[in-house]
């Protein structure tokens, strides 16, 4: 076989490697995304209608992905419009506080079961208790000083804002 | 503190971590804003981190030692984890429960509502400790309704998951409604303004002029007999034949005016909202 012969066959197998890393590369990006699910059927007083159920859904979604990302890069930038009050305040002193020591955190593989479980008559917030799943790392610089897959229930407070939802309280508790 | 390091149980370092060699002691039962001492096993040094919702510390200890975190370093509710790291790092996660009440976040809604209105009022109150962690624990929160002129209502409400809630029809009068809410000693107002409803039982009288046809409302009033508010829209209709003719006028001073066009003999009506009202029937100029 001459190298003009060989030469598709060496491109069809570039290509299968190039569509292999491509997907791999695509799957694991899904992975690290955190996957979230939100039950209303124990919320009231006010019912949570489906388009507000999706908004808090992919707002709540987007909110812990960009808190991994903060304290991962030990920036605040990502936390920005997704957090408000004093949990926009808490993250945004673990990011210093984080960056002043030299330690990074990552929350990996999120799992959250969430269920609304008060939205208030007026529509104008919204409790969540999620259970939360993830890997759980602590590094200082290059050195990962802790890892745990933890549960952690957190007691959440959204309200709303212009165009999307904002956590304002983001407290873990030992349990429901 | 210390007290707490002696009288409580403590949560032994067992964590996925890398060695058990250095253990640490975390008392129970801890609370925001109060300061603790972790014991520590061994001895030598090693570096001790804290990890919580809102610091992250890094500190060299000497082991076998105490450490002292202060009430700062536990300001916020939720899960830390305390690491030490010597020849090897071991964990330890606990949690740190909120304060006692120190504020109550009260959210009430609509700010103005019409009387009459079925569960047209609703509050929301929240309490937070005074480092704004959401106070859990189940706590009493008393809401008092006071209008003018009618005797004031009030209700106790225990918090579920750091929430407490009331709904309320408003009330036949129009006028201010102070709302508190209160725990303990602490207490916050709000006011929801009640504004006559809808326009009831339009009456119009008029008579023609030089001008044209002057008409006027009666007082304009809710079912309630409230005054409603001034810029209310009154409709007033000049129907001669098929001639019809229309002219828009706010309420001032709870009567709206209006001077109608219209020549020949017409009938005038009168619309606001869903109520209409009489017919008035206007002879044509000589």
């Amino acid at each position: 076989m001459n190298s003009r012969q060989r030469a598709p066959q060496v491109r069809m197998k570039l290509s299968a490697i190039f569509l292999v890393f491509v997907l791999s590369a695509g799957l694991l990006a899904q992975d690290n995304s955190p996957q979230v699910t939100l039950n209303i059927a124990k919320s009231g007083p006010r019912s949570v209608e489906a388009l507000t159920q999706r908004a808090i859904l992919r707002d709540y979604k987007f909110a812990w992905a960009n808190l991994d990302s903060a304290l991962q890069s030990n920036s605040a930038g990502p936390l920005n419009g997704l957090f408000a009050g004093t949990a926009n305040e808490w993250l945004q002193d673990a990011v210093n506080h984080q960056r002043r020591s030299g330690i990074t955190s990552a929350y990996l593989n999120q799992r959250h079961k969430v269920d609304a479980v008060f939205y208030a008559p007026a529509g104008d917030v919204i409790e969540l208790h999620d259970t939360a799943e993830y890997d759980f790392e602590i590094h200082d610089n290059s050195k990962r000083i802790h890892q745990e897959h933890a549960i952690v229930h957190y007691v959440v407070l959204m309200t709303p804002a212009a165009d999307r939802w904002v956590i304002r309280q983001l407290q873990a508790v030992a349990g429901f | 503190m210390h007290t707490a390091l002696l009288g409580a149980g403590f949560l032994l370092a067992a964590m996925p971590a890398l060695s058990q060699d250095a253990p640490l002691r975390i008392p129970s039962n801890l609370v925001a804003g109060q300061p603790v001492s972790i014991a520590t096993a061994g001895s030598g040094s090693a570096t001790f981190y804290l990890s919580g919702p809102s610091d992250s510390l890094k500190r060299e200890v000497q082991l076998g030692q105490n450490l002292d975190l202060t009430a700062k370093d536990l300001q916020a509710a939720g899960r830390y984890v305390a690491i030490l790291c010597s020849a090897a790092c071991s964990s330890v996660g606990f949690f740190v429960a909120p304060a006692t009440p120190a504020s109550l976040t009260f959210l009430v809604h609509p700010s103005r509502a019409p009387v009459g209105l079925n569960d047209g009022i609703s509050g929301v109150a929240f309490p937070f400790d005074q480092f704004h962690n959401l106070v859990l624990a189940p706590t009493t929160v008393q809401f008092q309704l006071a209008a003018k002129g009618s005797a004031p209502n009030s209700r106790s409400v225990q918090t579920h998951g750091g929430v407490a809630w009331f709904r309320t029809n408003s009330g036949k009068s129009a006028g201010p409604l102070e709302i508190t809410a209160s725990l303990a000693d602490l207490s916050a107002r709000r006011v929801v303004q009640q504004v006559a409803s809808d326009p009831c039982n339009l009456r119009i009288k008029g008579q023609r002029t030089a001008k044209g046809i002057q008409v006027e409302t009666e007082p304009v009033r809710d079912c309630s007999g409230n005054p409603v508010p001034d810029g209310t829209i009154v409709t007033f209709t000049a129907k001669n034949g098929d001639d019809v003719s229309f002219v828009d006028a706010p309420v001032k001073q709870d009567v709206a005016r209006a001077t109608l066009l219209a020549k020949g003999s017409v009938v005038v009506s009168a619309a606001s909202g869903v109520a209409t009202g009489n017919e008035l029937r206007i002879g044509g100029k000589e």
